[in-house]
């Protein structure tokens, strides 16, 4: 009883904080390292669908990790590799690599806003976001998908560059995971994003479908996720400029 | 305006041909005016345009001259919280079967910040895919125009010429024809920049960078805060800056305008003065039966002065329509030839219409007309009644007349020499040049009237009556003769003025051909060896070197940059190889010191015509913006150098490779080992990269023919001013000979009822236009000789710090010879037809 009693004393203390929300959120998603095998389907507002399949890698966990995105398909953009850095105190460092060229280039912060190759993600979506870089407000409890959730407001801090001028985030009350999280210019809503299909990995909560929902250009990108796996073996120095260019 | 309609209309109606033959005067006058600005105005508006369209939302640019700079900059230029979007761009021109294709290189992850791509198909997808178009380096989006006229799609094949040799494109998006898509004409492609390093074999250099400030940043902060991030040797400017380096570059080209044009309205302003002159002439009676009637003088004047407006109002506005069709035909040539000589990839489709411009013709018309107006209306204001009604009486001169433009001449030969005298500045060069034209001008009836009275004896040896009776005519009639002379001096003076100078440049450009390049093979990438879009590779030197028969390869990078803010050519040698074979002709400076500081890096060679220009001598420091800061070196001398119309300077390649981290070649120069055929060499040489690469081997013969042949193309440009001068000139003969005919209505008349024949009077007046023609001839090869002392002088202080010898056009003036004696005839044979076929009867009762 008295373990139900301090769980309920807890949830009602991190209730009233909602930076120790999204901390929660974090920790509970901490993880050495990651492995899954995506599938994005991208479909445009005239229905036309495209398909993209990749393979993704993480060292290390929020705020500091570093992960490698590789395509596998369709045939042309197999090879293609997107580096991630994450940092703690500023924005992420992100490097293309494309084979046919046998060339690296940065992705600039300034072009963060940008979509991400073609899909209705943008290069600051796959951003982890930093407790240490947003101010998060709790606006109260709401009902999501059916779920009780927190909603929360973020607005990027000074030295976070963003699109978004703030964002809502709905958290899981009984997960502590994201539910859906809104991306707006001023008052114009930009992006909705939708995590959905969540199954517990090796302890961790993870929603196996993202879906992101571009409101300016009605178009849709669902990613799927497959092989997924936490806490394998990987190496730092895979994760690399220098990894970047091996061939694969 | 009572006796504008009374009295001049009905002139103008009996007298049709002659006010048409003066309204061609000034019209063509402005026409030349009108149409050589607006080709001007329409190729500066057509590159500031295009350079606008692609600048799309960037407001500041980094570059570092044409050199390029390495891929680096690019992250500093990003860090920088001033900068909302910052985008690399190379930029390049492709030949294909329609016309130069603008390439621009751009990183599409970030560039549709700064750009809109308006594309077609898919309304939210810029391209099918931007994961494969990044992914694909053969990927590339085309304009809707372009597609159209090459009958591509998505998913097309386009092959081009490029560094690899011929490579094929697949397109994947379409632009729109709107937009940054109207660029070139709508010949333009975008590929991924990366791509386009290797296809342009750029290495790892970017051409420049395009900027988008943050928000509340003004173009003056983010222009401070990038150039201290980036560093003295970049130039952080909006992109209009590019339109004024290149209006800087084409400085000669407009200043060879203004010239053209200011003779043209000369020889515009003396067709009206011998219209009017003629006009007063005829309508001496009328003239003095409106002062017996109590007509002021003022009144007459003023009718006279309205006149003149009117005209000049009605051939100024044909002469804006004729200038603005003739822009239009002047306008691709002109295009052309820029391109050529300064490497610049240029489009313009549509004639640049400026509104001021069309007013200030019609001004600069309609004053020159009544400038033209000024002296015969005042004659006839000061009309004597009783004289009036002798005709002919008014067209002499009296000698009051004659001593007052004497002394006037003198005091503007004084005036000129006083002002030359007085030093090398603007400000006495100037007026003092337009003393001596003035000073001419004054006297041309004075000399017209020496030399038809030198010709009187030659005519009379020809045809014995009819010779003296046409130079009786010309003598007589000073005024009437004077104002066409002039004209046709001025057309002349002119013609000869360009010929001159053109005849001095190639004996200049020949001499240091013959001492420069030297080197039997010149392999260049681009047909054009002007065009930067191609460079070579420095590994390319060695494979060169090792062909069997290949003595020595000598790579030459040149480009431009900015040295004070105006373009300079940096050319980039390995100086000791080339001073081996080149002897250096120092203008300034110790040869050997030249060379061996020169080849240390201790220095630069500039160019003559840079020393001159900018005022830079030995000794002095030069500052080059170079991507790693500003390289001081001192000037170590100077030499003859045509490498570029605005200055150059040599600089050891060690030391550009070092400051530029750039070892690629524009051109390689070639020398043939002894014994070997140099056209094997060339075919070994061709033959060798026919797979891989695109490149032109031109042999020693064949770039001198290029050089020439450019340097034909831009003095081409002045040939279609030159044509209208001696057109205008011509009309001016006719409108003489009409007056003549008519003013000696009752002598001719006389002549053919005491016997005289027909092919008498014909040969009169014949020998008439001839001898106008020929008195022009020799005033105008005078008034030449000052032409090209002038020219010279302008060409060498303003245009092209050019150092050339005085040279006379012998071989032009011969062609002109019989070009304006046929001209001369032909414009007489109207009127000797019209004379013999005048009824007798009337022809004696005229006065």
């Amino acid at each position: 009883m008295s373990k139900w009693i301090a769980l309920l004393l807890a949830s009602c203390a991190l209730a009233q904080d909602p930076r120790q929300i999204i901390e929660e959120v974090q920790r509970r998603n901490r993880s050495q390292s990651q492995r899954y095998e995506g599938t994005l389907t991208v479909t445009s507002a005239k229905s036309r669908v495209a398909e993209k399949k990749w393979r993704y890698e993480r060292i290390g966990s929020f705020g500091d990790s570093k992960a490698v995105l590789r395509f596998l398909d369709p045939p042309e953009v197999k090879g293609v590799a997107l580096l991630v850095h994450n940092h703690r105190e500023r924005s992420s460092d992100q490097w293309m690599w494309t084979p046919e060229l046998q060339r690296d280039r940065r992705i600039a912060l300034q072009d963060r806003s940008t979509r991400f190759f073609g899909t209705d993600f943008s290069f600051e979506d796959l951003e982890e976001r930093d407790v240490d870089q947003f101010d998060f407000k709790l606006l109260g409890e709401e009902k999501f998908d059916g779920q009780m959730c927190w909603k929360l407001e973020s607005r990027p801090r000074q030295n976070k560059r963003s699109q978004y001028t703030h964002s809502y985030l709905w958290v899981r009350k009984d997960l502590f995971v994201f539910v859906a999280v809104e991306g707006y210019k001023v008052k114009e809503l930009m992006r909705r994003i939708a995590y959905r299909d969540y199954e517990n990995v090796k302890g961790l909560w993870t929603a196996k479908t993202m879906e992101v929902f571009d409101t300016k250009r009605n178009s849709r990108t669902t990613m799927k996720l497959e092989k997924l796996e936490y806490n394998i073996p990987v190496k730092e120095d895979e994760f690399t400029l220098q990894a970047l260019r091996r061939p694969q | 305006m009572k006796l504008l309609r009374l009295l001049s209309w009905p002139y103008v109606r009996k007298h049709k041909l002659r006010m048409l033959l003066t309204l061609a005067g000034i019209m063509l006058g402005v026409a030349v005016f009108v149409g050589m600005h607006t080709a001007n105005l329409t190729i500066q508006s057509a590159f500031q345009r295009t350079v606008d369209r692609i600048a799309g939302k960037a407001q500041l640019q980094v570059s570092a001259g044409e050199t390029g700079f390495p891929e680096e900059v690019l992250e500093r230029v990003q860090s920088s919280r001033e900068v909302s979007a910052a985008s690399p761009v190379i930029e390049a021109a492709l030949s294909t079967s329609q016309g130069t294709l603008l390439v621009l290189g751009v990183d599409m992850t970030g560039d549709a910040s700064l750009r809109e791509y308006d594309l077609e198909g898919e309304d939210e997808d810029v391209i099918d895919d931007p994961l494969i178009f990044l992914a694909q380096p053969d990927s590339m989006i085309v304009s809707r125009q372009f597609a159209e006229r090459t009958g591509l799609e998505r998913g097309s094949k386009l092959t081009l010429k490029t560094m690899g040799g011929q490579k094929t494109f697949t397109i994947r998006g379409v632009m729109k024809a709107t937009g940054l898509a109207t660029v070139f004409g709508g010949n333009l492609a975008i590929m991924d920049i990366y791509a386009a390093q290797a296809v342009f074999g750029r290495g790892r250099l970017f051409d420049r960078i395009d900027v988008g400030l943050a928000e509340g940043v003004s173009i003056e902060q983010g222009t401070a805060k990038l150039q201290a991030l980036v560093g003295p040797g970049f130039q952080v400017e909006p992109p209009q800056s590019r339109g004024t380096h290149f209006q800087s570059m084409s400085r000669g080209l407009t200043v060879s305008i203004n010239l053209a044009s200011l003779f043209a309205l000369l020889i515009g302003v003396f067709i009206i003065f011998n219209s009017f002159s003629i006009a007063i002439t005829q309508r001496c009676g009328e003239i003095g039966v409106l002062r017996a009637l109590g007509a002021t003088s003022g009144q007459v004047r003023r009718l006279f002065l309205l006149e003149s407006i009117v005209l000049g109002l009605c051939g100024s506005l044909l002469g804006v329509f004729a200038g603005l069709w003739m822009a239009r035909g002047i306008v691709p040539g002109l295009a052309g030839t820029l391109q050529e000589v300064f490497g610049h990839a240029l489009s313009a489709d549509e004639i640049t219409i400026s509104t001021p411009l069309a007013a200030l013709a019609v001004v600069i018309g309609v004053l020159a007309s009544l400038v033209g107006g000024y002296v015969p209306a005042h004659s006839a204001a000061r009309v004597d009644p009783v004289k009036a009604l002798l005709k002919g009486r008014t067209q002499v001169l009296s000698e009051g007349e004659n001593r007052l433009r004497q002394k006037l001449a003198a005091a503007c030969i004084v005036g000129c020499a006083l002002l030359l005298g007085l030093g090398n500045r603007n400000e006495y060069f100037y007026p003092g040049y337009l003393l001596g034209i003035v000073s001419m001008i004054l006297l041309a009836p004075a000399m017209s009237m020496w030399l038809a009275r030198a010709l009187r004896p030659i005519l009379k040896l020809i045809w014995p009556v009819e010779g003296a009776l046409a130079a009786d005519s010309l003598i007589q009639a000073p005024r009437r003769t004077s104002a066409t002379v002039t004209a046709l001096m001025l057309s002349l003076a002119l013609a000869v003025g360009f010929a001159g100078v053109s005849r001095a440049i190639y004996d200049s450009l020949l001499d240091w051909m013959n001492h420069t390049l030297n080197p039997d093979l010149y392999v260049s990438p681009s047909r054009s060896i002007t065009a930067k879009t191609f460079r070579f590779p420095a590994t390319m030197g060695d494979e060169l070197r090792a062909l069997e028969g290949v003595e020595e390869v000598q790579p030459v990078r040149n480009a431009r940059v900015l040295i004070n803010g105006a373009p300079v050519m940096a050319v980039s040698i390995d100086i000791k190889a080339i001073t081996d074979r080149v002897r250096v002709r120092p203008v300034e400076g110790n040869r050997e010191e030249l060379v061996r500081l020169g080849a240390q890096g201790k220095g630069v060679i500039i160019s003559d015509n840079l020393s001159l220009i900018r005022n830079i001598h030995r000794g002095d420091i030069l500052e080059i913006p170079t991507p790693r800061g500003v390289l001081k070196l001192p000037v170590l001398g100077s030499s003859v150098d045509y490498s570029d119309q605005q200055g150059s300077f040599l600089i050891d390649k060690s030391l550009f490779q070092k400051y530029w981290g750039d070892d690629t070649a524009n051109i390689f120069r070639i020398h043939v080992r002894k014994g070997y055929s140099r056209d094997r060499v060339r075919e070994a040489i061709l033959k060798r990269w026919a797979d891989s690469h695109e490149i032109f081997v031109y042999t020693n013969e064949g770039i001198r023919e290029y050089i020439l042949k450019l340097t034909d193309q831009w003095f081409g440009l002045t040939y279609i001013q030159l044509a209208v001068a001696l057109v205008v000139a011509i009309l001016g003969i006719v409108n003489t000979l009409t007056v003549s005919i008519t003013d000696r209505r009752r002598e001719l008349g006389v002549l053919q009822a005491v016997g005289g024949l027909r092919n008498q009077i014909r040969r009169t007046i014949w020998l008439e236009a001839v001898s106008i023609g020929a008195v022009g001839l020799v005033m105008g090869a005078a008034a030449g000789i000052v032409m090209i002392y002038f020219n010279l002088h302008m060409l060498h202080r303003d245009l092209g710090g050019l150092r050339v010898d005085f040279t006379f056009p012998y071989a032009f003036m011969a062609m002109m010879v019989p070009v304006i004696g046929l001209c001369s005839f032909v414009a007489a044979i109207w009127p000797a037809e019209a004379a013999v076929r005048a009824s007798l009867v009337e022809s004696l009762e005229y006065e």
